[in-house]
């Protein structure tokens, strides 16, 4: 039965590619080869190769060399970078993970910390990532802990976690406070310890709310750490091999989309790792009711 | 030593606002040991919020509740009642026998103890062969059957259930009824029960508390005389009937008072 679902799952998927791609290659049938405007406003993209590439073409590109002269093929070029950024993702994710929870507890607990707290993570999401990011690269910089110092990917996983962290925090509180008023009952006439209904209720009970969450907290730290790299221009990521490909739009217009579409597989990657862990922890629950 | 005292207490919501709400005014009750006792009436009247002071997960405003000879605090301290709710409320993530030994888990049994007692309270409510089930696989009857069963784990002298039959058809209502009154006879359990259903409360209960709204307050204690033992038949015994019309108008009693208060404030 799950194998099914999957399997449709797969096919759906599948099709919602084959879909976007004949809309690509619609618009590009049909639209102006030079873009429309309207009282001098553009309104449509322009059509053209340069622009918009035909699929064929960027997929096919990935088998063909980086550069010129170059014996490398650029899926190995975008896989390479993509298994970079997913490594500082992860970190991001973790790291963000870990304080999104810590402080859904926190305000979960205590009332007073949700009032205090809340305003200011909403607050924190409207600080642009880009002006962020050499801030945190400039004081990464300047910290040395002992013998610890700061590498600069790090600056880029902590963007990572930067975005990750909210939609885990606020999820996580909406699954620690959903435990129904029996229950929370229940665990006090047992005069059970708040750490005690923490674990053996509220977390348990948490857990269909938080697997979205840290789904939207999975690719936030990807789109961090993306948008670090881009802006620190550190090298080694997907991030970098976007800003480079670019550049040379003009001359080789399918190689940028390699490695957009290796960055959007990463976001992919993070949120499949949090649905599979979904799966393990969920797998002795009430099936949803088919809708 | 009564298992619950409970002496002058009132239960005042919101107290000094306009919200204030008079939960409860000057309730005096005493359940003795081995008694069955169900507290009934309208909604409002107070019955719920009385089972929570007693279970000390309310406070009283006034007044002061005993159970088992201790303060109630000390009583929900020490588990010395066990709990069960209209929603069975058992944990969906937990195993049918997993749910049993919770109480015991947050006691610090150890897991084969914890085990053990577990099957052992499966044996009670008869359903032995459940135990590594989840509760979302089995039926209301059952999932509530495991919910007296884990109220019942820590082996608890008192019972205190808030409407635990109220989900529940009227076929399954009635079975579990004769269930209840056989677990409480081979367990020697107090309980205290609330219910909305005059025939259950006639039919288990040694001790009928009818209470009235607003505010709310004890208004009759009704005895019923059907004996110790009781069966299906007893859904036929003249006593059975001769309760039932005895609740009955007793209820209609503070149904009337309301009828009239409501007029009053028409008239006006």
């Amino acid at each position: 039965m799950t194998l099914r679902r999957a399997a449709y799952r797969t096919f759906m998927f599948v099709m919602a590619l084959a879909l976007v791609a004949a809309l690509w290659e619609g618009y590009k049938l049909v639209g102006p080869k030079d873009g429309g405007s309207l009282f001098g406003v553009s309104i449509l993209p322009r059509s053209n190769d340069t622009a918009m590439p035909h699929v064929w073409d960027m997929l096919s590109r990935y088998a063909r060399a980086e550069r010129r002269g170059s014996d490398t093929q650029i899926w190995q070029v975008v896989l390479s970078g993509a298994w970079y950024s997913l490594r500082l993702s992860l970190v991001g994710f973790v790291l963000g993970g870990s304080i999104g929870v810590g402080l859904a507890i926190l305000m979960a607990r205590f009332k007073r910390a949700e009032q205090g707290l809340l305003p200011y993570l909403v607050i924190s999401q409207t600080v642009p990532l880009i002006a962020l990011a050499p801030l945190v690269v400039a004081w990464g910089g300047k910290l040395e802990i002992g013998a610890f110092v700061w590498p600069r990917w790090l600056s880029a996983s902590v963007l990572g976690a930067f975005l990750a962290f909210f939609p885990i925090s606020v999820g996580s509180l909406r699954g620690l406070t959903s435990a129904p008023g029996a229950a929370v009952e229940l665990m006090s006439s047992y005069a059970a310890t708040w750490r005690q209904t923490l674990w053996k209720l509220r977390f348990p009970a948490a857990v269909p709310f938080m697997v979205p969450a840290f789904k939207l907290g999975a690719s936030g730290a990807v789109i961090g750490v993306v948008v670090a790299e881009i802006s620190t221009g550190l090298k080694g990521g997907i991030g970098r091999l976007i800003i480079e490909y670019a550049r040379e739009a003009t001359a080789d217009p399918a190689k940028v989309f390699t490695a957009v579409f290796g960055a959007a597989a990463l976001g992919l990657t993070m949120a499949g790792l949090v649905a599979l862990v979904d799966l393990v922890v969920m797998r002795n629950r009430p099936k949803e009711v088919a809708a | 030593m009564s298992a619950v005292h409970v002496a002058g207490v009132s239960k005042i919501f919101n107290q000094g606002t306009p919200k204030q709400v008079d939960a409860l005014v000057d309730v005096n009750l005493t359940v003795e040991a081995g008694d069955f006792v169900s507290l009934i009436g309208p909604s409002g009247c107070g019955k719920s919020t009385l089972l929570r002071l007693i279970a000390n997960l309310l406070e009283p405003t006034t007044g002061s509740v005993t159970v088992n000879g201790k303060s109630s605090a000390q009583a929900r301290l020490d588990q010395d009642y066990g709990m069960a709710f209209q929603q069975a409320g058992l944990f969906d993530w937990r195993t049918v026998a997993k749910n049993i030994e919770l109480p015991l888990e947050l006691k610090g049994w150890d897991k084969e103890k914890r085990r053990a007692r577990a099957l052992e309270m499966l044996e009670l409510v008869k359903l032995p062969e459940f135990a590594e089930l989840y509760p979302w696989q089995l039926s209301g009857g059952m999932q509530q059957r495991i919910a007296i069963a884990r109220a019942l784990a820590a082996h608890p002298q008192l019972l205190l259930m808030d409407e635990p039959f109220g989900a529940l058809d009227e076929m399954t209502r009635e079975y579990m009824q004769g269930e209840l009154l056989r677990i409480c006879r081979e367990t020697k359990t107090t309980v205290v029960f609330v219910t909305h259903s005059i025939p259950e409360a006639v039919y288990l209960s040694n001790r009928v508390v009818v209470m009235s709204p607003r505010p709310g307050r004890i208004t009759k204690l009704i005895d019923v005389d059907l004996g110790r033992d009781r069966s299906e038949d007893t859904r036929n015994a003249d006593a059975f009937f001769h309760g039932i019309t005895a609740v009955r108008e007793a209820l209609r009693g503070t149904h009337a008072d309301h009828a009239n208060e409501v007029r009053g404030v028409e008239d006006r």
